[in-house]
């Protein structure tokens, strides 16, 4: 089956130098390759500074790459015009990692819910009502707090919001980028059970980035890990919890889950 | 909370201000440009309870002034007859806010003209002229700051968003506008505009030319919430679903920037009545009959006016409270924004 | 080193810019001066041509300005028409006298605001400092032309002061401990005008500083070793404070001609200010160029001047600079 997504070589430098035109550069990306299932769930795992962030905002079409094509659906997105890219976004959601800076704090949760509607300029005011509402309804969000500002919701509240918001367009793939890392524990349980729902009921591919092994044996079908720039190992899930090979991975795995780790064996799940 | 109630509480002594020079009509007695050549430089009147006979009136009077025997300058009371003090009396025709006629006014007399603030070299009301100054100077000061901030939004917004060389540019340019002095700047570009033109066209050239002279700092300022605001996530986000840059601009960046421009335009509207003031004192801004508070004063040039008629210095005092309203309002809004900002409180000090 | 090259360097740049606006918006003022300057009877068709040879009027705007910058690099500044004569040489003379003023204006202030604005620092929120706000506060609400009318006012009518001018009749006459007497009488009201206008501000910024630098734990540290409390507030808080107080004193310095403009046209002193301001109501273009491109050059040197200070006294600057 034709991957959703399938990122070559994708490559990202940084200017770092702090007088305009100097060489120095950082490099973000080094050369990341991978693909994704339609309707499967694709976990990136690396530690901050890894470029996690930065191949998620490229995917998104929010960054340009320096080089290296991403192809999803079969259309090299990398490549397009910016008015072209502009076309593409909606099909790519991001949820970013903290909702409070992600959602404007002013606006309430039916505003936030109906703005990508907005943007999209094609629908009227009462379509979008019904449209914002039935999303919170999809992510368990009372209706009556709809007309709540973002910042009197609660943490678990926002971040619905922030996935409610992501449906609005019905895209095709949602990039979480350490989207529950900022939640209270129970909170996370409840929302990655929300997030495998809406994946049955509207054909959703994640690609769930964290730097947590748990909540990545909970949700991924695949496992990519990063180090500095580039994919160090990939593979089915259960391989690579059940036997690490590279360095890196087995570094990450015995950071983020309990010692009932027998050397050299891996994790018993 | 205390914050929000002192700047409630400035807001409104600066609306009772204003409202009072909106309504100038009401307020005056008479019209500003009514002459009254036998009454030229008449003192202020004073307002007596008690007569001469040491009797008590329960209603405030006036004595009408007449030239003192032997002098053509000197006055003094006629405490033979009083003329008592009424309030809302029906007075000269005039438009309330520039359309609503009316003859109703705040306070007047029966029989004599009471100069409240004493009188001109043509005997006009010094009191009227300086309500219906207020309104030409207190106008050029508002539109000037909107201009300013208009401005300044405008390039500040650009230089932030967009960023790379039109940001260096547009910063190089600001840099140069701040590094000029504002009194000489304002000089230089009403010198080289022609000098003598219509009240009106002077008025709309004062607006504009202390428009020009004071974008730098609140582009400045506009710039940094800018840039602050454009890396975001809920600014990412709505890029994500296809939003434009106007629509970024507008929704989101544009609010974020309502506090600096709020207390920028607290600080910069009564620089800018002061700089019109300032113009018009020295012959470059609003010319007569138009009066305005800056016009008013210049007749203070004059020894002889200078040396015997003080109360012709009362203009220069209408502007205090004003100055006083705002640099508290601009410091509650400072305090509420909560930064303390050293660079702002002030700065712009005209010397 | 390299630093105060680039100040340097930036300095020359904003003075370019500064010389191309002020020459664009003469160049593009309504007006033809030199007609102008043709119909006027005092003024010889031969001064006529040289000036317009010197400044190449009839060729585009670009071949001008060039004209104009090499003209004000040999120190000449046009010709007034009012006056008939060069116009440097009558700037300078005024400039003179402005600077007479404000150089004794800033000096005061700043003698005044620093130990001013130290104690009020060293008591903060006690009577003192409570006293120092708000005078302060209250003089920051009186705008200087009200300042320096009101002032006037008084003097007429006390007569303690002269009302304008640089000196009094006779002073040629007069010896000169009496010359110098003569000259701080006729001093004193512009000067107090100035000073009281520049004042709040400086006390507020002294303050403002030396205050934050107070909280700080080095000085408690100070204190704790015993030092007494004058050498402390003076040697080290206000020396800790210095930087953001030496950008003001290099804006101080750069306003020394811009500054004082109000104050002079008010109290008749012969100063830079009335003589701009009478080329403007005459239409004397160069003089009002001339002025105006003054005063900027001492904005100019001004800010450059605090560069320096703050790079010679404060050594973070010079490490910072040196390690890019």
């Amino acid at each position: 089956m034709q991957p959703l997504l399938r990122v070559e070589n994708l490559v990202k430098h940084y200017a770092a130098g702090r007088s305009a035109g100097s060489r120095d550069k950082h490099v973000a990306l080094d050369g990341v390759s991978l693909s994704i299932a339609p309707q499967s769930t694709l976990a990136l795992i690396g530690e901050s500074g890894s470029g996690k962030s930065t191949l998620a905002l490229c995917i998104a079409c929010l960054e340009h790459p320096t080089s290296g094509s991403i192809w999803f659906e079969g259309i090299d997105v990398a490549a397009l015009h910016e008015n072209q890219q502009r076309k593409f976004r909606p099909r790519i959601q991001l949820v970013f990692q903290d909702p409070a800076r992600s959602l404007n704090p002013r606006w309430t949760a039916l505003e936030i819910a109906s703005e990508p509607l907005v943007v999209r300029q094609d629908t009227s005011k009462q379509e979008r009502e019904n449209k914002a509402l039935e999303l919170l309804d999809c992510v368990a969000i009372p209706r009556r707090l709809a007309s709540q500002r973002a910042d009197e919701l609660s943490g678990g509240q926002k971040q619905r919001l922030a996935i409610a918001r992501a449906l609005a367009l019905e895209p095709k793939l949602i990039i979480l980028d350490e989207a529950l890392s900022a939640l209270d524990c129970s909170v996370q349980a409840q929302i990655s059970n929300l997030l495998l729902e809406l994946q049955s009921s509207f054909g959703l591919t994640y690609l769930f980035i964290t730097h947590d092994f748990a909540m990545a044996a909970h949700l991924a079908d695949q496992i990519a890990v990063m180090d500095r720039g580039r994919i160090v190992e990939s593979g089915p899930a259960e391989n690579i919890l059940r036997s690490p090979s590279h360095e890196v991975t087995r570094a990450l795995l015995a950071a983020t889950l309990p010692i009932t780790e027998t050397p050299g064996v891996g994790l018993e799940l | 909370m205390k914050q929000r109630r002192k700047l409630m509480i400035w807001l409104v002594i600066l609306g009772a201000l204003h409202g009072i020079i909106a309504a100038a009509g009401f307020f005056a007695p008479y019209d500003p440009v009514e002459q009254d050549r036998e009454r030229p430089y008449l003192p202020p009147m004073h307002i007596h309870i008690v007569d001469a006979q040491g009797h008590f009136h329960l209603r405030p009077f006036f004595y009408p002034l007449r030239l003192r025997e032997g002098s053509f300058d000197q006055y003094e009371e006629d405490t033979n007859t009083t003329v008592p003090l009424r309030f809302f009396e029906r007075g000269a025709a005039y438009r309330l806010l520039g359309f609503v006629p009316s003859r109703l006014h705040f306070f007047g007399v029966a029989g004599a003209r009471v100069y409240l603030l004493g009188s001109d070299a043509y005997g006009r009301d010094e009191l009227s002229r300086i309500l219906y100054g207020g309104q030409i100077s207190l106008l050029a000061g508002l539109l000037g700051a909107g201009v300013t901030l208009f401005l300044g939004a405008l390039i500040g917004m650009a230089a932030g968003y967009y960023g790379g060389w039109q940001d260096e540019l547009l910063m190089r340019i600001a840099e140069l506008f701040l590094a000029l002095p504002w009194l000489y700047l304002l000089f230089a570009l009403r010198a080289f505009l022609p000098l003598a033109v219509s009240p009106l066209e002077a008025f709309l050239l004062v607006v504009v030319v202390i428009g020009m002279v004071g974008w730098a700092r609140p582009a400045r300022l506009v710039r940094g919430v800018v840039l602050s605001v454009k890396e975001r996530d809920f600014v990412r986000a709505a890029r994500g679903f296809g939003a434009s840059d106007f629509y970024l601009l507008r929704r989101h960046i544009l609010p974020e920037t309502a506090s600096v421009l709020l207390t920028q335009a607290a600080i910069l509207v009564p620089q800018f009545v002061l700089a019109e003031m300032t113009l018009s004192f020295l012959g470059l801004g609003v010319p007569e009959p138009m009066s305005s508070w800056g016009n008013l004063l210049a007749t203070l040039q004059q020894y002889n006016v200078l040396v015997s008629y003080w109360w012709m210095y009362l203009p220069a005092l209408a502007i205090v409270p004003f100055f006083l309203g705002y640099l508290s309002l601009a410091s509650a809004l400072q305090e509420r924004a909560g930064a303390y900002k050293i660079e702002e409180k002030g700065n712009w000090n005209p010397s | 080193m390299r630093y105060l090259l680039r100040r340097l360097l930036h300095a020359v740049f904003l003075l370019l810019g500064v010389s191309l606006l002020t020459f664009l918006f003469s160049a593009l003022a309504p007006g033809n001066y030199f007609d102008e300057m043709r119909l006027n009877p005092q003024i010889s068709p031969e001064t006529v041509a040289a000036l317009r040879a010197q400044y190449q009027l009839d060729r585009p705007l670009p071949v001008r300005y060039a004209h104009w910058l090499n003209a004000l690099a040999h120190g000449q500044m046009g010709f007034s028409f009012a006056y008939n004569s060069p116009v440097a040489p009558l700037l300078w003379a005024r400039a003179r006298n402005t600077l007479l003023l404000t150089v004794t204006a800033t000096l005061l202030a700043w003698l005044l605001a620093l130990p001013l604005g130290v104690w009020s620092a060293a008591r903060l929120g006690r009577a003192p400092d409570r006293v120092i706000s708000w005078t302060t506060a209250t003089l920051l609400v009186i705008p200087d032309l009200v300042l320096a009318l009101g002032l006037l006012i008084i003097a007429v009518r006390t007569g303690w002061f002269p009302t304008g001018g640089l000196t009094s009749v006779g002073f040629d006459d007069m010896s000169p401990l009496h010359k110098l007497r003569d000259l701080a009488w006729h001093m004193t009201l512009p000067v107090t005008a100035l000073v009281l206008a520049a004042l709040p501000t400086l006390v507020r910024h002294v303050r403002a500083s030396v205050a934050e630098v107070l909280e700080a734990p080095f000085l408690r540290a100070a204190l704790g070793h015993g030092l007494p409390h004058s050498k402390l507030l003076y040697g080290y808080a206000l020396r800790a404070a210095a930087n953001p107080l030496i950008s003001l004193f290099g804006f101080s310095v750069g306003t020394l001609l811009s500054g004082s403009l109000l104050v002079e046209v008010i109290m008749s002193w012969p100063g830079l200010g009335p003589f701009l301001l009478e080329a403007i109501l005459a239409r004397d273009l160069y003089v009002v160029i001339g002025g105006v491109l003054l005063s900027m050059i001492f904005l100019v040197a001004g800010n450059l001047f605090a560069d320096v200070l703050l790079y010679w006294a404060d050594p973070r600057i010079r490490t910072a600079a040196s390690a890019k």
